[in-house]
């Protein structure tokens, strides 16, 4: 059972192969490979779980090195990023999923019958962005924040100066002094120098 | 379980007979490693408070703080880093990113106190232990955070330069010129230093946002003539830049140049502000050099009615007729002058107050006057010989060549002087294939010329001869003319100043010359002035006094540029210049507000 | 399409070798010793979907909490226990209690104000970070680091991970109430760290692989120091291997205890030493070489038993493995050359947009970091995959189904877990 060092590494070729097989099958789109090892490819909400379901069963990416989201708030939407691996061509797959980051469209199915694990995955992106992810196990129990009742802090709004200032007070006896407006005061104050 | 299994355990009493490796107490003897990362030091002499310890700190763990008996001048904010260690992290960026190398940290680490608030301290100001620490964390040699040396120049070689009067320094490509933008720590020391206080760091920015209207626009609100300054400014900035305690200082004058350079003349309109409709009111201005252009164009630019008079063909003043067209070609002049006028700038040429139009005659005419005539009479050698012909001063030179005229120098020229009108004149001569030597009466380190120009003549083939005092000029046998001089010693200055020449008696040397060109200097010409407003204004060794609004003794009457400032360069003027216009428009909204005087 | 049929006719006996079968291709099945064997009591609860079925009010019953004090050497996070008896019934992990949020504190500093921050990650072994926040900000800028600065921040991991086991090792030996070992082991720490400070000036906090290379070369006489510490690692290791693998008390309490059956494996997305000890030869290192590894000689360990023993055994070669793998490098590396490369000024770096992952094989597994750059100065995203975040939190909780109270840190210990990778 245990992985071979002899294996060679997956060529482009193949990398291409399961493109295409994903492709035809689900309509996955946006190939870019990185390195030798490591790609990532976007399909949409409807197909991922098929598509990670047959990446899994009939690829060989068995391993999920993490589910994470990045937000692009300028355009509305969450990127999911399943980070897949297949141990035996020792490849990186990353399968994007765009999602609306405001209203009912955030949710997005789970995956933890296939890994287990997700559900904290699931569980964390839920507190931290506020992605439903509807029956994944203790979604709605704290993970990280407990007791946390302001905006999912992971969301790019949500400011954590403008937080910090709010609950905590600085230090007092701190001053800061502007260097350029400090050296205008002592050499050149004169309102006749001040454009 | 085995019997092993039970018995191995207690092997561990072997242990019983070594040495134990606990510290004993009071800890005093462990001291941190040699680069360990312990309470911060500064050589606050050596510190020049630029801030940029403060800006790369992530934690905002410091914060510059005037300190006592340190005073801010050019070059040096007098502020000093103040360290809160509730909120340092130990990271050290701070001393890696210091342009000076005065910050590092000491390898001392213990520091008990029961009092929160002293943890928190100026380096090398206040009074610590580890204050002459030579130990601790420093900046390694081979890793660097900024890149000391700044992007090479592309030039004109000397044997290709002194052979026309094609334009030596050729610019920054886009590459180039990000590359040297990119090397800026934003600091803006230079800010205060610049006479102008342009906004440099944020024009410099631009260039590296790619964003040239925007830095177009952020020059054009301190200097209406960059195209011209971009090339020959005398840079203050650069001599007090953080970068050159590290290496070189930034490209400030050539990425001035590159953001002008990028932008034609006919856009400048789409990014720049429109001159504001004008508000009935006039003002004339006498002289087109550059502070006359200054103060016209943000007289024009908050709607006055701007009037330039000229004495010259063309407009520009010293930059066009003081400076050679290697150095500046006649088109950057014409195309910084060329959008003023646009503005609505009437600029009248060949118009010399007091001969032509009587300042009278402008002084009633208009609502307020700024003149900005410069110096225009060359000081003279006062030697034996002077009158001969052959003895043509540098002005003359450089006024002739911009006239398109060819000067009557022969073929070997004696240049006196060490500043930049004498490199010039010397420079210029070169051009026209004669043998040229440069008489200077202190050290190469005392010539008030640019550095630049220094290097420059002399890679053109030119010599220079120091501590030479001219004593007589006289015909001369194998050329037209002859120069006795002799060798002078420096001695110190009894009034404190820097060392003077002496005349070593009986050092006399001798050198044949068809041309003999006087550069020491030049001195104003106020004739133009009518007597009873001369008598109103105030002189003082040469120059008009003003106040810091360039306001004369006569309320109506403004005045700068060389005439008026000791710095005597462009930059100043156009800073006299800015001043002027924000002085009238003051005084004409407040203190004339009944309209024409 | 997950069997959710708790009951396996798999024979299962404590210090048994499990035969697994990849899970790659084959039926997902999430039996465990544990959870059999509860099923087998019958004054335990039923298991329904991995899950005990019970009802606390019934008083037969008890809630425990086991934290947010260090747990073992575990880090702080906590155990909320249902026990039935001294039996687990039901284990939900507590995190947060680290929690300074690294992951956003990133996306509002530059990328230079990163570095100081990453390696806060995980405080025994905070290099991984460093290494893994510079890789990724190289790659996608397309800095090449110096050959000598490759071969010193291999050195450097490897240090790390010397430093990492030692700590655990303490650690797994104080769970079963083994005092002596932890005093012998945390000692030989110190003196890595030792090195670690007199080479990059700190000893906890090394922030010395900077994007670019590292920050300074090695101080005079360093590399004598370092050898003269590794054979003092290495004879103290071998008392230590003495003394607790030939331990009657260890051996008894740790062998049999959360064994990880292969085919969860995959499931839980287990890696490093967790994974080896149930016969998977995954090593980052020789899998995907980073750095230099691809010039190293050395093999990947497993075993088969799976078990908190097998898990100990594997660490306990690896670290011997890492004083080799030292020895190697301080050998073979050039003696001299540049050890930084020129960055864009930091101070307004905007680092090319684009988006990658890299991972390293820190003392628990795969250790990665994804970088998601939008061309600004600061990153748009970046996440840390630590290998606790399974381990810690659905491995755990799974694991424990059916242990002792008393095993609960020695197992928690076993898994080799640093809570600041879970909350980042």
């Amino acid at each position: 059972m245990s992985d071979q060092h002899t294996q060679t590494q997956i060529s482009s070729a193949e990398v291409h192969e399961v493109f295409a097989d994903l492709h035809t099958r689900y309509g996955v789109r946006g190939l870019e490979e990185k390195r030798a090892d490591q790609a990532f490819v976007r399909t949409d909400r409807d197909e991922a779980v098929a598509v990670l379901t047959h990446l899994r069963d009939r690829h060989g990416y068995t391993h999920l090195a993490f589910l994470t989201a990045v937000d692009q708030i300028e355009e509305g939407r969450f990127e999911l990023l399943y980070m897949l691996h297949n141990y035996e061509l020792r490849h990186d797959l990353g399968v994007i999923v765009e999602i609306p980051r405001e209203g009912d469209g955030c949710s997005m199915d789970t995956i933890h019958r296939m890994w287990p694990a997700a559900a904290t995955y699931q569980r964390e992106l839920r507190e931290m962005f506020g992605i439903d992810f509807p029956g994944s196990p203790r979604l709605h129990e704290d993970f990280a924040l407990e007791g946390w009742h302001d905006l999912p802090p992971m969301r790019k709004e949500f400011d954590t100066r403008e937080y910090s200032e709010r609950t905590y007070y600085a230090r007092p006896g701190r001053t800061k002094t502007d260097t350029r407006q400090h050296m205008k005061d002592t050499i050149y104050p004169s309102e006749a120098e001040t454009w | 379980m085995s019997l092993k299994d039970l018995v191995t355990p207690f092997s561990v009493w072997k242990r019983a007979l070594e040495k134990p490796y606990t510290n004993r107490k009071p800890l005093d003897s462990r001291p941190g490693a040699d680069r360990y990362r312990g309470f911060h030091i500064n050589d606050v002499d050596k510190c020049i408070g630029c801030g940029t310890c403060e800006s790369i700190c992530q934690n905002e763990a410091i914060d510059l703080v005037p300190v006592e008996g340190r005073k801010t001048k050019h070059g040096d904010s007098g502020l000093r880093p103040k360290v809160d260690y509730g909120r340092c992290c130990w990271c050290a960026l701070c001393v890696d990113i210091c342009p000076t190398g005065s910050l590092g940290m000491s390898n001392e680490y213990v520091w008990v106190d029961s009092d929160p608030e002293v943890f928190r301290y100026v380096p090398g100001h206040d009074e610590k232990p580890w204050n002459a620490c030579e130990k601790g964390y420093r900046r390694a040699e081979g890793y660097d955070l900024l890149e000391p040396k700044r992007v090479e120049m592309p030039m004109l070689d000397f044997s290709e330069s002194q052979k026309s009067f094609v334009e030596m320094v050729q610019g920054y490509s886009k590459e180039q010129a990000m590359e040297e933008a990119d090397r800026c720590i934003e600091c803006g020391i230079c800010i205060a230093t610049c006479p102008a206080h342009m906004d440099v760091p944020a024009y410099i920015d631009a260039i590296r946002r790619d964003d040239l209207a925007d830095g177009l626009r952020t020059v054009y609100e301190a200097n209406p003539l960059p195209a011209s300054c971009g090339r020959v400014c005398s840079h203050a900035c650069e001599h007090v830049c953080a970068m050159k305690h590290k290496g070189e200082a930034i490209s400030i004058r050539w990425l001035k140049r590159y953001i002008v350079d990028q932008i034609y003349a006919n856009d400048y309109q789409q990014f720049l502000d429109a001159a504001a409709p004008e508000n009935g009111r006039s003002v004339a201005i006498v002289g087109s050099g550059p502070g006359g252009l200054a103060a016209a164009y943000y007289l024009r630019l908050i709607g006055y009615a701007v009037t330039v008079y000229d004495a010259n063909e063309a407009a520009g003043g010293m930059l066009r007729y003081g400076i050679p067209e290697y150095r500046l070609p006649y088109d950057q002049v014409d195309k910084d002058i060329e959008y003023i006028r646009s503005l609505g700038v009437t600029i009248n040429q060949n118009v010399r107050i007091g001969a032509d139009v009587s300042f009278q005659e402008i002084y009633d005419g208009n609502d307020a006057v700024f003149f900005s005539t410069g110096l225009s009479d060359p000081y003279a050698l006062e030697i034996p010989g002077e009158d001969l012909r052959g003895v043509i001063p540098g002005l003359t030179i450089l006024d002739e060549v911009t006239k398109g005229q060819k000067p009557d120098i022969g073929d070997s020229v004696v240049v006196v002087g060490g500043g930049n009108v004498a490199m010039d004149a010397a420079r210029t001569s070169r051009r026209y294939g004669a043998e040229v030597t440069i008489l200077y009466r202190r050290r190469e380190v005392d010539m008030p010329a640019d550095e630049e120009e220094i290097h420059e003549s002399q890679g053109e083939g030119v010599t220079l001869i120091t501590q030479a005092i001219p004593i007589r000029i006289e015909k001369g046998e194998t050329r037209r003319l002859k120069l006795i001089w002799g060798k002078a010693e420096m001695v110190p200055d009894d009034r404190g100043g820097r060392p003077r020449p002496r005349l070593i008696e009986g050092s006399e040397e001798v050198i044949e010359c068809d041309t003999i060109v006087p550069a020491i200097g030049q001195q104003a010409d106020y004739k133009f002035l009518p007597e009873e407003i001369a008598g109103r204004l105030e002189f003082a060794k040469g120059m008009v006094t003003v106040n810091e609004f360039k306001q004369t003794g006569d309320t109506k009457i403004f005045a700068g540029g060389d005439i008026a400032n000791r710095k005597r360069d462009a930059i100043s003027a156009i800073a006299n210049g800015h001043s002027a216009a924000k002085g009238i428009d003051i005084y004409l909204t407040n203190f004339a507000a009944g309209g024409r005087a | 399409m997950v069997n959710t049929d708790t009951r396996s006719d798999r024979p299962a006996r404590r210090g048994t070798p499990i035969p697994g079968t990849s899970s790659a291709r084959g039926v997902p099945n999430l039996a465990t010793r544990s959870q059999e064997h509860i099923n087998d009591n019958p004054l335990m609860p039923p298991i329904v979907d991995g899950k005990a079925v019970f009802d606390l009010d019934s008083g037969k019953y008890l809630k425990l909490w086991q934290g947010p004090q260090h747990p073992g050497i575990t880090g702080n996070m906590s155990l909320e226990l249902v026990v039935c008896g001294d039996e687990i019934v039901e284990c939900k992990t507590h995190v947060g209690y680290l929690h300074r949020g690294f992951e956003k504190l990133m996306e509002r500093r530059s990328y230079i104000q990163c570095f100081p921050i990453v390696c806060r990650i995980a405080v025994p072994e905070p290099d991984f970070n460093e290494y893994l926040f510079a890789a990724t900000v190289e790659e996608i800028q397309g800095i090449e680091v110096p050959e000598r600065a490759q071969w010193i921040r291999t050195l450097n991991l490897e240090m790390a991970r010397l430093a990492s086991f030692f700590m655990w090792m303490g650690g797994m030996a104080g769970a079963f109430g083994l005092g002596t070992q932890g005093q012998w082991t945390v000692t030989m720490r110190d003196y890595i760290l030792d090195r670690f400070e007199e080479l990059t000036g700190g000893r906890i906090y090394h922030m010395y692989m900077i994007p670019g290379g590292v920050r300074g070369d090695f101080p005079e006489g360093f590399t004598d120091r370092l050898r003269e510490t590794i054979d003092t690692c290495e004879k103290t290791l071998q008392d230590v291997e003495r003394t607790l693998f030939n331990n009657a008390v260890f051996k008894k309490r740790a062998k049999g205890l959360g064994v990880i059956h292969p085919d969860i494996v995959d499931q839980f997305g287990i890696v490093g030493p967790n994974a080896r000890a149930a016969g998977f030869a995954r090593d980052v290192r020789k899998d995907h070489p980073y750095l230099v590894y691809d010039q190293l000689d050395f093999e990947v360990v497993t075993h088969t038993d799976s078990d908190a023993y097998a898990r100990a055994w594997v660490r306990l070669q690896e670290m011997y493995q890492s004083m080799d793998l030292i020895r190697q490098i301080l050998d073979r590396m050039p003696a001299e050359g540049p050890f930084f490369t020129k960055l864009p000024n930091v101070l307004h770096w905007n680092v090319k947009p684009g988006h990658i992952y890299k991972k390293a094989e820190c003392t628990r597994g795969e250790y990665g970091y994804y970088l998601n750059s939008d061309g600004s100065d600061k990153p748009r995203r970046i996440y840390v995959r630590g290998p606790s975040y399974t381990h810690a939190v659905s491995l755990m909780e799974h694991l424990s189904i059916g242990c002792n109270i008393a095993d609960t840190a020695g197992l928690m210990v076993s898994l080799h877990t640093y809570p600041p990778e879970v909350e980042r």
